[in-house]
C-alpha cells in the first residue's frame, strides 16, 4: 500500500464550516496493512440461497450497474443544495456511506466478493452468519453483496472479533439490493482489540416496498469508521438503523449515514445511541435527504450520546436536506452526561455513581445488543460489553 | 378536505424598491474594481489616520490571498470589478433632518425612518450608500454618557483609542475572504458606547440604504456595552432592485460587558440583487446577555450567521430568526456559538420559509469547549415548505468537548399540516384563514420580540396573503 496516498472518507453530503473538521474524514494509508483477504467462518447456509465467490468486486458490484438508473432516477426536478457533494462519488456502482475511495482500495487490491442471491419469494429463516476471527498483527479486507429478490427475505449477521490487545486492520464492504417487497436484516458486530483498525462501508438500495434493517454494535478497535448510504428508490421502501457504540481509551469512531428518498411514502428511521469514554473521540454524521418526488415521506435520525470524561470529544452533524413540500423530517439529539435525577434516584436505591454508570451504559447498548436475532452472537455481545464496563 | 392549494404571496418588497437617480454633479462614485490604488483611494477619502490605511492595505493583500468558501451559496454572480466600493453624497453628515439634502431626505422619509424617530427611538443613524447621512441621539439619552455616533467622527474623536484596541479584533480580516474586504474598504456605520451602569430606555436604530447600482455597502458598526448597561439597538437595511449585482459586506463587532445586555435587531430587506456577506459577532464578559432577533427577507445571495462568543462565567445568549426564500433566492442563515465560560448557555431558535423555487439553508454551530463546564445549549430549528420546487436545508453542526454539558438538538421540516387546518375550520375558521393563521403562527416567535412598530412593519413585509384557490 502506498503510504503516502489518504483516503477521503464519510464525506457529509453537503459541506459546511471547515473549521468544524467534519466536512470528511481521512483513512490514513499508514494504518492500513493487507497481508490477506478475509477467510471468514460461514454458518451453513440455506440451500434456497445461490452463493457465488470469488467474484471481483467489479463484477459483484453489476447488479447495481444494471440498475443505477433506476436507483438514481428522480421523479420530480432534480435540486442542488449549497456545498453539494453528491458528484464526488457518482462513479460508485452503488454509491456508499464511506465513499468511492474504498470501492478503489476494494479494486486496486483484487478483493473478491460473495454475492448472495436469495430468489424470489423464498423467505429464510436461519440467517446467514458470517464471523471474522481475526489474529493479531492480520491485516485483511473483504466485501459481499446480498441480493434480494421479488418478495424474499434475509437475514446477514457479521461478527469480527480478536484478541481483547490485538493489533491488525480489517475493512468491509457490503452492498444490499432489496427488490420490490424484499426484506434484508444486516446485522453488523465490531468487538475488535484495542489495537484494531476498522472500517465498515455500506450501501443499499429498496425497491418498491422494499426494507433493509440494520443493527449495528461499533464496540471495538483503536480507529473504526462507518459509513451507510440507503437509496429508497421506490415507494414505500423502508430503512431502519439501530446503532449503539462505546468508545473508551483514545480510540475514535467516525459516522456518515445517509437516507437518501427518492421514492414516494419512503420511510426512515436511524437511532444512535452511544457512550464515550476516557480520551475518546467520535464524530457522527447522518442525513435525511428529501428528493424532489419523495411526497409522503417521512424521515426521523436521533442521537443520543452519553459523555462520560472531560476528555471526550464529540461533534454531531444531523442534516436535513429537503426538496418537497409533503414530507415528515426531524431529527433531534441529546448530547450531555448522566442525568443528576437518574444518579439521584440510584443513589436512593443504594447505588453509588460508578455502579448507576456501569447500568445505563449497560442498558444503553444492550438495548441495541437485544436486537441481534442469533441468541449465540447475542450473547457474546452481552458478554462483551459486561467484560468492558 | 380540498386538495387546492393556497396561494402565499411572496414578499412585496415595492415599498423598498423605488429608485432615486445619483448624478454626478451631487455624488462621488469611486472607480469600479478593487485595487491599492482604490483601497488608498476610499483611505483618502475617509482622511484615515495611518494606521487605518496600512490595515487597509494588509487587509487587501488577505483578500486576494483567501479562498472563496466552498461550502456556500454560488457567489459567482459577484464580480468586484463591476463594483464601486465607495459612493458618497458630496454634501456632509448632518445632524438636523432639516438639513440633509433633499433627495435623500426624501429617500428616508417614505421608508419612514425620520417618523420611526419622532416615536419609538432613542436616536438614528442613516447610512445612504457609503456614508451616514444623518445621526442624532436624543438630548436626554446623550446626557447619560450614551455615545452614538459615525465610526470616521468617533476615530478623530476621544474615543479614538478605544475603536483602535477594538476594531476588528473580533472579526479579524484573517476569518474569511469578505471579513478581509470589508477591512480593506469599510466606510461609513456607527459607533456606540453605553458607559457603566446606563440603561437606554428606548431603542437606537441605524438605517442603511444602499441606492447606488452596481456598489458595495461595507458599513462598520460597533458598539461597546460596558458592565452593567443595557441597550437595544436596531439595524434596518433596503435596497432598490437593478439588474446588476451589488454587494453588501458589512461587519459588527459587539462587546457585551459584565453584567450587561445588548439586544441587537435586524430587519433586512435588501433587494433580490443583492449578495449580503455580512459578518456580525459579539462577545459577552460574565454575567452578561447578548440576544439577537434577526429578519432575513431580501438579498439573492446571503452567508450570515451572527457569532457569539460566550467567555465570561453565567454569559447567555439568545438567537431568534426567520428567514424568508422567495423565488430567485439563496438564504444561507443561522447562528454560530462558542462556549468558554462556565455556567454559560445558549438558545438558538430559528424558522424558515420556502417558496417559489427559493432555496433556505440553516447552517449552525455549537462549539462547546473544555472549559465550559456546566454549559448548557439549546438549538431548534422549523423549516416550512410551501411548495415543491424550493428547498429547505438544515445542517446545524456541534463541537462538544466537556462531558459537564448538556446540548439539544431538534430539527422539524414539513408543509402546513392538514391537521392544524382541520382543527381551525372544525372551530368555523375559512380553509384561508386557517392556513394564513397558521404561516403567521409560524412567524410569531420572531415578530413578538421586536418592538411593535417593527412587529407590524415584518408583518407587512411577510405579507403572507393567502389569496384564493390556485
Amino acid at each position: 500500500m502506498n503510504k503516502d496516498i489518504n483516503m477521503k472518507v464519510n464525506v457529509l453530503p453537503v459541506l459546511t464550516y471547515n473549521f468544524l473538521h467534519v466536512n470528511d474524514s481521512t483513512l490514513n494509508a499508514g494504518d492500513i496493512t493487507i497481508d490477506s483477504l478475509s477467510t471468514p467462518v460461514e454458518s451453513v447456509i440455506s440451500d434456497e440461497i445461490e452463493v457465488k465467490r470469488d467474484v471481483t468486486f467489479e463484477e459483484a458490484g453489476e447488479i447495481f450497474r444494471a440498475n443505477k438508473e433506476k436507483i438514481l432516477k428522480t421523479t420530480g426536478v432534480p435540486g442542488i443544495p449549497n456545498g453539494d457533494m453528491s458528484y464526488r462519488d457518482e462513479k460508485q456502482a452503488l454509491r456508499t456511506g464511506m465513499g468511492i475511495d474504498i470501492d478503489e482500495l476494494m479494486i486496486a487490491t483484487n478483493v473478491k466478493a460473495v454475492v448472495y442471491t436469495v430468489p424470489e419469494n423464498v423467505k429464510t429463516d436461519k440467517p446467514i452468519v458470517i464471523r471474522y476471527d481475526l489474529a493479531n498483527g492480520q491485516g485483511s479486507l473483504s466485501s459481499q453483496v446480498v441480493h434480494a429478490r421479488k418478495n424474499s427475505e434475509v437475514t446477514v449477521i457479521m461478527e469480527y472479533s480478536s484478541e481483547k490487545d490485538a493489533t491488525g486492520f480489517h475493512g468491509v464492504s457490503t452492498r444490499l439490493l432489496a427488490e420490490e417487497g424484499a426484506r434484508i436484516t444486516l446485522v453488523k458486530v465490531q468487538l475488535l482489540g484495542n489495537g484494531f483498525v476498522h472500517f465498515d462501508d455500506i450501501g443499499g438500495a429498496c425497491f418498491e416496498k422494499g426494507q433493509i434493517d440494520l443493527v449495528s454494535l461499533e464496540l471495538g478497535a483503536k480507529k473504526s469508521w462507518t459509513g451507510c448510504y440507503t437509496n429508497l428508490v421506490e415507494k414505500e421502501s423502508v430503512f431502519n438503523s439501530n446503532m449503539g457504540y462505546l468508545c473508551r481509551d483514545d480510540h475514535s469512531l467516525d459516522i456518515n449515514y445517509v437516507s437518501d428518498h427518492r421514492g414516494k411514502k419512503t420511510e426512515a428511521l436511524m437511532q444512535f445511541k452511544g457512550v464515550l469514554m476516557d480520551n475518546a473521540s467520535k464524530t457522527f454524521r447522518g442525513t435525511i435527504d428529501f428528493k424532489n418526488g419523495s411526497s409522503g415521506s417521512v424521515g426521523d435520525e436521533q442521537e443520543d450520546a452519553l459523555l462520560l470524561s472531560e476528555d471526550v470529544v464529540n461533534k454531531t452533524m444531523p442534516v436535513i436536506l429537503c426538496q418537497e413540500e409533503d414530507v415528515d423530517g426531524r431529527h433531534g439529539a441529546t448530547i450531555g452526561q448522566l442525568g443528576e435525577d437518574i444518579l439521584f434516584y440510584m443513589q436512593t436505591r443504594g447505588i453509588d455513581e460508578e455502579e448507576a454508570k456501569r447500568i445505563i451504559i449497560k442498558a444503553r447498548l444492550e438495548s441495541v445488543a437485544r436486537m441481534i436475532p442469533d441468541p449465540e452472537i447475542m450473547q457474546k455481545v452481552l458478554y462483551y460489553i459486561q467484560g468492558i464496563v | 378536505m380540498s386538495d387546492n392549494k393556497q396561494v402565499v404571496a411572496d414578499i412585496d418588497h415595492s415599498m423598498y424598491d423605488f429608485k432615486d437617480v445619483e448624478n454626478e454633479r451631487d455624488f462621488y462614485r469611486l472607480q469600479e474594481g478593487l485595487t491599492e490604488e482604490t483601497v488608498l483611494k476610499v483611505s483618502e477619502e475617509k482622511n484615515d489616520p495611518e494606521w487605518m490605511r496600512d490595515f487597509r492595505l494588509k487587509c487587501l493583500k488577505l483578500y486576494n490571498d483567501i479562498k472563496i468558501p466552498d461550502w456556500g451559496p454560488s457567489i459567482e454572480g459577484l464580480d468586484m470589478d463591476k463594483i464601486s466600493s465607495y459612493v458618497r453624497h458630496k454634501s456632509d453628515m448632518k445632524g438636523s433632518w432639516e438639513e440633509v439634502p433633499e433627495d435623500i431626505k426624501n429617500t428616508f422619509e417614505r421608508l419612514g425612518i425620520p417618523q420611526a424617530e419622532r416615536e419609538s427611538l432613542a436616536g438614528v443613524g442613516a447610512q445612504y450608500d457609503s456614508e451616514l447621512v444623518y445621526h442624532n441621539v436624543k438630548d436626554e439619552v446623550a446626557a447619560q454618557g450614551v455615545i452614538y455616533t459615525d465610526l470616521e467622527s468617533a476615530l478623530r474623536s476621544e474615543y479614538a483609542d478605544m475603536i483602535k484596541e477594538h476594531f476588528m479584533k473580533l472579526v479579524p480580516p484573517t476569518d474569511h475572504k469578505f471579513a478581509a474586504l470589508h477591512g480593506a474598504v469599510w466606510s461609513g456605520g456607527s459607533f456606540v458606547y453605553v458607559p457603566k451602569g446606563v440603561k437606554v430606555e428606548i431603542p437606537l436604530q441605524s438605517y442603511f440604504r444602499l441606492n447606488a447600482a452596481g456598489a458595495g455597502q461595507f458599513e462598520h458598526t460597533l458598539i461597546i456595552v460596558d458592565e452593567g448597561a443595557d441597550l437595544h439597538f436596531i439595524e434596518g437595511c433596503s435596497a432598490p432592485k437593478y439588474n446588476v449585482a451589488n454587494l453588501h459586506a458589512g461587519c459588527v463587532e459587539l462587546f457585551v460587558g459584565k453584567n450587561a445586555r445588548l439586544r441587537y435587531s435586524t430587519i433586512e430587506n435588501w433587494s433580490k440583487n443583492m449578495y449580503n456577506l455580512n459578518t456580525k459577532r459579539a462577545i459577552v464578559e460574565e454575567n452578561g446577555r447578548m440576544e439577537w432577533v434577526s429578519g432575513s427577507f431580501g438579498s439573492h445571495t446571503s452567508y450570515l450567521y451572527p457569532m457569539t462568543i460566550l467567555k465570561g462565567d453565567n454569559s447567555q445568549m439568545e438567537f431568534t430568526g426567520i428567514t424568508f426564500a422567495g423565488k430567485g433566492q439563496n438564504l444561507d442563515t443561522g447562528a454560530k456559538v462558542v462556549h468558554q465560560g462556565k455556567h454559560t448557555s445558549s438558545v438558538i431558535s430559528t424558522k424558515s420559509i420556502s417558496k417559489d423555487g427559493g432555496i433556505g439553508t440553516y447552517r449552525s454551530s455549537v462549539v462547546i469547549q473544555k472549559s465550559a463546564k456546566k454549559a448548557k445549549a439549546s438549538v431548534s430549528c422549523d423549516s416550512l415548505m410551501l411548495d415543491s420546487i424550493s428547498r429547505a436545508d438544515t445542517i446545524p453542526g456541534m463541537d462538544i468537548r466537556t462531558n459537564d454539558a448538556d446540548v439539544g438538538h431538534e430539527a422539524k421540516i414539513g408543509r402546513i399540516s392538514d391537521e392544524a387546518v382541520f382543527y381551525l375550520m372544525s372551530r368555523g375558521i375559512s380553509e384561508e384563514d386557517a392556513k394564513a393563521m397558521i404561516v403567521s403562527g409560524f412567524a410569531n416567535p420572531v415578530s413578538k420580540e421586536l418592538p411593535l412598530e417593527y412587529a407590524v412593519e415584518m408583518n407587512n413585509l411577510i405579507k403572507l396573503e393567502m389569496s384564493g384557490n390556485m
